[in-house]
């Protein structure tokens, strides 16, 4: 079953004053298996709070479908699988944070008796215990992202769509959320990351997509991404007819401290080369794949805006 | 149900933090008391006026009581007094009940919308209908409140005044509350359309009076001319049950529709 699923989602914006229409989304196919963290990344305006709006029911497609668990997300009964923490926090300021917390607990169906408790926790984990009683409308940015966070936990949703979640935390803050995010994948739950931080998303998500324009450009693990397919071979010395067979094609060889590393640019050299090694039977020590950084191939994917 | 009745409870509790609202109640509860100010004064004056005048005629025919044309008249004067106050307060309430109205229910979805707020709660296990029905639940208790507070302060004024309640007065904050649910019903689904602000306008002149019965309008448009006992409270004319019932049937109707109309309209808006 797959946790998020999309087919040919649209979303067009109608024509503002200069008459034109403005497509935010554009035919969009996503996967997101459950129990995998997704980051899903782009840059301004690519697209993604307007992916996430169409996931939440909040805003129509233009054409198109998008499914959470293989349900319509026209269905309401859908989201009490789900947790959602928005770009920017706006929360019922009337409310201290004990308060808001049990009315969304209530509203996501959390029972009375084991309410009080679960919301405790969450602001335990969160480290809110001494905000609790404060007014919601007092807190700092950085409080009211943590709050958010606990409000899209308080029913131990299956699925959490998280968009941009670390952007008003300190790097304390930053570090406790992906370990959460890491709990939260060790118990079985999907989350879905829209962030602009490269290198958190590094770290916790399993795969990643990357949108511009309202396309989707490339989805897929960081080494289906990479275009670096460079392969090193290293073996324990070299006979001399490898050598000179080597000699001859595009592979480098450096030798150090009796271990040799062969370098093949293409999957093809390298497959050549297993084979020649094969046959002089000479042992593969261990084989060592190059991957781009996902800095680089965030950069390598989306086209640059015209220069000013 | 349970899912309309906490948004409705969230409502009520964002509804007692605004201040304008609050403002709005404080100068209807200073309005009851100028009124009561008032009255007392008027009373003072006729009394006195009437004393002046026996003390006058008493010394002139050597008696020593008010005539019994004199105690009527008097008695019509006070009459007269009483039911202008009465429906002069009425008219204050229900115009400050109508205003906090407009405001209640226009504003209910639409600043949750423009806050953002309604995200969250949307992300939630709460459909568009439950949310809409909570909201509009949450404003029909803040106006009924209103009205049980009209209602008790026209009795403690007859009471502190030693009034005699005019016969239609008994039914006015019922009135009222139809009243004040139809222009909110109205303003709520304008509100999905437009801005607060212009939805309460018009939903405040759409129904009073631009028209007449040979308009066809009248019979589309909501009309909240029946609603207003004014005349009758100043007249002391009856008010039947009948009438009550039929007015209270064409109220609930017109909150039906216009309900009806609201959930079509925000069923398919966008959010954000």
């Amino acid at each position: 079953m797959t946790a998020i699923r999309t087919e040919n989602l649209s979303k067009t914006y109608g024509a503002g004053r200069n008459g034109t229409e403005t497509a935010a989304v554009r035919a969009l196919n996503l996967e997101v298996r459950e129990g995998e963290i997704f980051g899903f990344l782009g840059p301004n305006g690519a697209g993604k709070t307007s992916t996430i709006h169409l996931l939440l029911n909040l805003i129509r497609p233009t054409s198109g479908t998008a499914y959470l668990f293989d349900r319509p997300v026209t269905e309401t009964a859908v989201h009490r699988r789900l947790g959602y923490l928005p770009e920017s926090v706006n929360l019922h300021d009337y409310y201290r944070g004990r308060a808001l917390l049990d009315f969304y607990a209530a509203l996501c169906g959390v029972p009375a008796n084991s309410r009080s408790a679960r919301v405790t926790e969450l602001l335990k984990l969160l480290h809110l215990e001494d905000a609790a009683e404060k007014r919601v409308s007092k807190y700092s940015k950085g409080m009211a992202q943590r709050i958010g966070f606990a409000q899209a936990m308080l029913h131990d949703p299956d699925l959490l769509i998280l968009d941009e979640p670390t952007a008003s935390l300190d790097p304390v803050g930053r570090k406790e959320f992906r370990d959460i995010l890491l709990e939260l994948k060790r118990r079985g739950k999907t989350v879905f990351i829209s962030s602009h931080i490269l290198s958190e998303v590094k770290t916790v998500c399993d795969r990643v997509a990357i949108l511009q324009n309202g396309e989707l450009k490339r989805t897929g693990t960081l080494q289906e991404l990479s275009a670096n397919k460079k392969t090193k071979l290293v073996v324990k010395g070299l006979p001399a007819p490898v050598m000179e067979a080597l000699a001859i094609t595009a592979a480098e060889v450096t030798l150090v401290q009796g271990l040799a590393t062969i370098s093949c640019p293409d999957e093809e050299l390298r497959q050549t080369v297993e084979q020649l090694l094969r046959q002089h039977g000479v042992e593969i020590v261990r084989t060592e794949t190059g991957t781009q950084s996902l800095e680089e191939i965030f950069f390598a994917t989306i086209t640059p805006p015209p220069k000013l | 149900m349970r899912t309309i009745f906490l948004i409705a409870i969230d409502s009520i509790r964002a509804l007692l933090h605004q201040r304008l609202l609050l403002g709005l109640m404080l100068a209807s509860l200073a309005l009851t008391i100028f009124f009561s100010i008032i009255m007392s004064k008027e009373r003072t004056v006729i009394t006195e006026s009437f004393s002046d005048d026996t003390m006058t005629n008493n010394s002139v025919m050597g008696t020593n009581q008010m005539s019994a044309v004199d105690r009527r008249n008097f008695q019509d004067k006070m009459e007269s007094a009483s039911t202008t106050f009465q429906a002069m307060f009425y008219q204050v309430a229900s115009f400050g009940g109508s205003i906090v109205a407009l405001f209640i229910f226009s504003t209910a979805v639409a600043s949750e919308i423009r806050k953002g707020t309604i995200r969250l709660t949307l992300s939630k296990p709460v459909s568009r209908t439950q949310f809409l029905l909570g909201k509009y639940l949450g404003g029909v208790v803040v106006m009924a409140a209103f009205a049980l507070l009209t209602w008790f302060a026209i009795l403690i004024f007859a009471q502190t005044q030693n009034l005699e309640l005019s016969p239609v007065i008994k039914w006015a904050p019922w009135l009222m509350f139809c009243r004040q649910l139809m222009l909110g019903s109205l303003a709520m689904l304008l509100s999905l359309f437009m801005h607060p602000i212009i939805a309460s306008v018009l939903a405040f002149v759409a129904g009073n009076g631009f028209y007449s019965l040979h308009n066809p309008l009248y019979y589309i448009l909501p009309s909240y001319k029946d609603f207003n006992v004014f005349f009758q409270v100043l007249e002391g004319t009856l008010l039947n049950l009948k009438d009550v019932a039929f007015l209270s049937l064409y109220a609930a109707d017109f909150v039906v529709i216009m309900l009806l109309l609201a959930l079509w309209r925000f069923r398919t808006k966008e959010l954000v």
